[in-house]
């Protein structure tokens, strides 16, 4: 039992902004009093909800290639030490699992998502997640180029494409569907990409990444899954892309979405030579569409890994860069590219695209609805968030680093133009509130009697990255796990896993086509219940 | 730089019109290599299976795998790294040295046909075994193949896989990346993973003679490693964890037999692809599992008296 007294409350899923409150725990919860007990002083310390990370890449075969693929990143990395209660680990851009959490939780985030599982290797990111401590985790499974899926939905069989998604999700045990490219990672099998909305992919006559949308959308609905379809939309990166971004979004058709790290698809231009920001266009188009969340993507200047499951992206970008290059094609199901990349601030597509992360949380007016995240690893690490913190609180200090920028870029962008300074009570939003309601996690992201005693505590200080970057306490399912500035426990986490109703008899359609389709026996693929650690099961709320 | 592309077998299966063995001999060491995933299934873009698909084997001799092959391309030994750079070379349609090409053992003809096949299929692979990767050139005839089929990306699809083998080594790298960063070659002395192959490698640490105890977890390094090593084996404390008698256990100090996994114990394998693949016991087995053995050993050394000092228990800074 803990009661924490004098701290500077921030919880704005009930409004309290900065307000001097106790807060009693047991049980790993939010209780409305404790009698005896500990209790921490928090006097002249502001008091966050933990941090919820929407969108991140921390687990599973694609980060674990790009392990193998980067050990120059690993060596240049500070170690973590093997001590009585810590395991050993390296960080750099793609940190070993134990170091995963406890950079995570030594930022104060106890909540992550992954955000991109295939389910034949499925196994293996829970195994990964096992060894990932302290955060809660979740994950959302690859669906948007896998084949048996398309071909229903060119068929037109939507009802049969649903069981089929339900019982995927239920095979991968995981959390909600990610749809990456739509139609376009199918079609590099073929080397082939799909960037125009309602072209026909390679190798169907009919099915378009319109329809793909449109089609899982409504399935994700039907099911009820907490998460709505989280869309990384087609044509990512590529200058004049925010007419694919805005034609995905009607592909919609109203439907809820989360749009993932949204500064990669919000540029105008017709190529590198003349790329813009269009953060604006696309920030005010998002404004008024009140079904849609969003995280931001955004980069920071220094190295980085991209790991994306747009395979023919990473194809451009490994002749671009002329670096190394990862590619695995997941039968039937995704693929998965990976290029070591570094954001440099003398270079001009860079700076844009650096502008745009900014621009976009500026100008979407409504911070419930766009999240911070850097798509870790491919924007920058996930340990550097108190940077952009720091650069959305602070316009003076935005105005620095902007001086810093090739002139040439100032004319792409409008971020010299912004004047706003997010308050602590918007990044409480952006950074844990926000994030926890898109996820449909009621236990998270908020101080309420009953929600997981998940928090942080800062000193205050005006450079928010210094603040951000080193809480003085976190508290995780009740448990201080970093105390006094410290990493002193590691504990384990928890996993968020959703189960849709879907008929038993699915299978009986399925198992010829995987005998065609994959090299495993059927009984093989899915994830057996015990491999996932610290179960978690979340409700589905079917919507009419 | 080259880099690697890959993919699962299932791609193999159900879209390679054109496959290339290079230093490897499928057909003995991995017997159901053809059958399983290459070569004789119907894939759903190969519909007609083994007509719909062509075949090539490199190798410095004509093995029994050459029988199933369309195209065999014998390679003077240790010429490998010469063949893939004069192919590289072909393929970005740069003029290529015909003496240099002859030192291979083929002919620029030869090798101009084989890049026209590589560019004009619709999806390529590259398989590469232990006849590439383990002679003249190791590592830089990997790097060389996986570079070859990264850049037959710019006119087709093209990928390439290790053909790996031994049990479950492809599981032992993927868990030691993920827990440590890095797939081999680990020191952990200071505390921390260190990587440095030629130096912390198994082989290289055995033959200088520099550690002075071993656990051997399902593996046999007296059937394969250089004499000095095993001799290094047989003279200090070396303990074995095998369901059976192996080279390696006769010389070691302690031979734990334990329950073999996939038979009597439970598991997973990685298949070469990195695929997991659940693995449950058919059989009871009197002995303990490799993972029961190793809990008991490590709360046994949990057991005893810290050694490091105090002041190196603190956690490291960041990264």
């Amino acid at each position: 039992m803990l009661r924490i007294t004098g701290g500077k409350v921030y919880d704005p899923a009930h409004g309290i902004d900065g307000v001097v409150q106790d807060i009693c725990i047991a049980d790993g919860k939010i209780v409305a009093d404790v009698g005896a007990g500990r209790t921490l002083d928090a006097t002249g310390m502001i008091i966050f909800p933990g941090g919820v990370d929407i969108h991140t890449h921390v687990a599973g075969a694609a980060l674990n290639f790009a392990r193998g693929l980067t050990p120059e990143n690993q060596r240049a990395a500070a170690p973590f030490l093997h001590t009585k209660d810590l395991r050993m680990g390296l960080g750099g851009p793609t940190p070993t699992t134990f170091a995963t959490g406890y950079l995570y939780a030594g930022m104060g985030y106890t909540t992550v998502m992954e955000a991109a599982v295939p389910v034949l290797s499925a196994k293996h990111t829970h195994e990964e997640l096992r060894d990932t401590p302290i955060v809660d985790k979740a994950c959302l499974v690859l669906m948007a180029n896998n084949e048996i899926v398309l071909d229903l939905l060119e068929a037109g069989e939507t009802e049969r494409a649903k069981q089929v998604v339900a019982w995927l999700i239920w095979a991968a045990k995981v959390y909600g569907v990610k749809a990456v490219n739509p139609g376009g990672v199918a079609a590099w099998k073929w080397g082939k990409d799909a960037k125009q909305m309602v072209s026909p992919i390679a190798g169907y006559s009919t099915l378009t990444p319109a329809k793909i949308i449109g089609g899982l959308a409504a399935i994700i609905d039907d099911l009820g899954l907490p998460h709505p379809i989280h869309l990384h939309c087609n044509n990512l990166g590529a200058p004049g892309n925010v007419s694919t971004t805005l034609d995905s979004i009607k592909a919609l058709e109203g439907r809820r979405a989360h749009l993932a790290h949204l500064q990669f698809h919000a540029y105008g231009g017709d190529d590198w030579h003349t790329m813009r920001s269009e953060a604006v266009q696309l920030a005010s188009y998002f404004n008024t569409q009140k079904h849609l969340t969003a995280d931001a993507g955004a980069i920071l200047f220094g190295n980085a890994v991209t790991i994306t499951a747009d395979g023919p992206w990473q194809h451009l970008l490994y002749q671009l860069t002329g670096r190394k290059w990862g590619n695995i094609d997941v039968e039937n199901e995704t693929g998965c590219g990976i290029v070591p990349y570094t954001y440099k601030g003398s270079n001009l597509v860079n700076a844009v695209q650096w502008a745009v992360g900014l621009e976009l949380l500026l100008l979407i007016d409504d911070p419930w609805r766009i999240f911070l995240t850097t798509d870790h690893p491919n924007g920058a690490c996930f340990w550097r968030y108190p940077e952009i913190i720091h650069l959305l609180m602070n316009a003076e200090y935005r105005r620095e680093c902007i001086q810093k920028l090739p002139p040439k870029a100032l004319k792409r962008i409008t971020l010299p133009d912004l004047t706003r300074e997010y308050s602590l009570y918007e990044i409480a939003i952006i950074t844990s509130a926000g994030p926890a309601r898109a996820m449909s996690m009621p236990q998270k992201g908020h101080l309420g009697v009953g929600a997981d005693a998940d928090l942080t505590i800062y000193n205050q200080n005006p450079d928010g990255a210094m603040m951000f970057r080193y809480p003085r306490y976190v508290i995780k399912g009740g448990e201080i796990v970093v105390e006094e500035g410290d990493l002193r426990k590691s504990i384990e986490g928890r996993e968020f896993v959703v189960k849709p109703a879907f008929e038993p008899q699915i299978e009986d359609y399925l198992r010829p086509l995987f005998q065609q389709c994959y090299t495993m026996s059927f009984e093989n693929y899915p994830v057996e219940l015990e491999r996932v650690h610290g179960l978690q099961m979340a409700d589905c709320l079917p919507r009419g | 730089m080259g880099g690697k592309v890959t993919c699962t077998l299932g791609e193999v299966k159900n879209r390679a019109d054109f496959i290339i063995y290079w230093g490897g001999n499928p057909a003995e060491c991995h017997p159901r290599h053809f059958t399983k995933y290459t070569l004789t299934q119907k894939g759903k873009f190969v519909p007609t299976g083994r007509k719909g698909r062509t075949m090539v084997l490199v190798d410095i001799r004509e093995t029994p795998s050459a029988k199933a092959a369309d195209v065999f391309l014998q390679v003077r030994p240790g010429k490998d790294f010469e063949m893939v750079a004069a192919l590289r070379a072909l393929v970005k349609g740069q003029p290529v040295d015909p003496a240099l090409v002859a030192e291979t053992g083929l002919t620029v003809e030869q090798l101009q046909d084989f890049v026209n096949q590589m560019k004009s299929c619709k999806f390529g692979v590259l398989f590469f075994g232990m006849g590439l990767s383990m002679t003249r050139g190791k590592h830089m005839n990997s790097a060389s193949v996986l570079a070859l089929a990264a850049e037959l990306n710019a006119f087709t699809k093209f990928v390439a896989m290790p053909m790996r083998g031994h049990g479950n080594v492809t599981g032992a790298d993927v868990i030691l990346r993920y827990t440590t960063g890095y797939p081999f070659g680990i020191n952990l002395c200071r505390g921390y993973p260190r990587f440095n192959p030629g130096e912390f490698s198994t082989v290289d640490l055995l033959v200088r003679g520099d550690n002075d105890a071993s656990l051997i977890l399902g593996a046999d390094p007296g059937a394969t490693m250089p004499q000095p090593a095993i001799e290094h084996l047989a003279r200090t404390p070396t303990i074995v964890l095998d369901p059976k008698v192996t080279h390696t256990s006769k010389i070691s100090r302690v031979h734990i037999t334990t329950a073999a996994t996939g038979v009597s114990a439970p598991g997973t394998v990685y298949r070469m692809d990195e695929v997991p693949l659940p693995l449950r016991p058919a059989l009871k087995s009197p002995y303990p599992t490799d993972e029961e053995v190793m809990r008991r050993i490590r709360e046994a050394v949990m057991k005893k008296p810290a050694w490091l000092p105090a002041a190196n228990g603190r956690l490291a800074a960041r990264a």
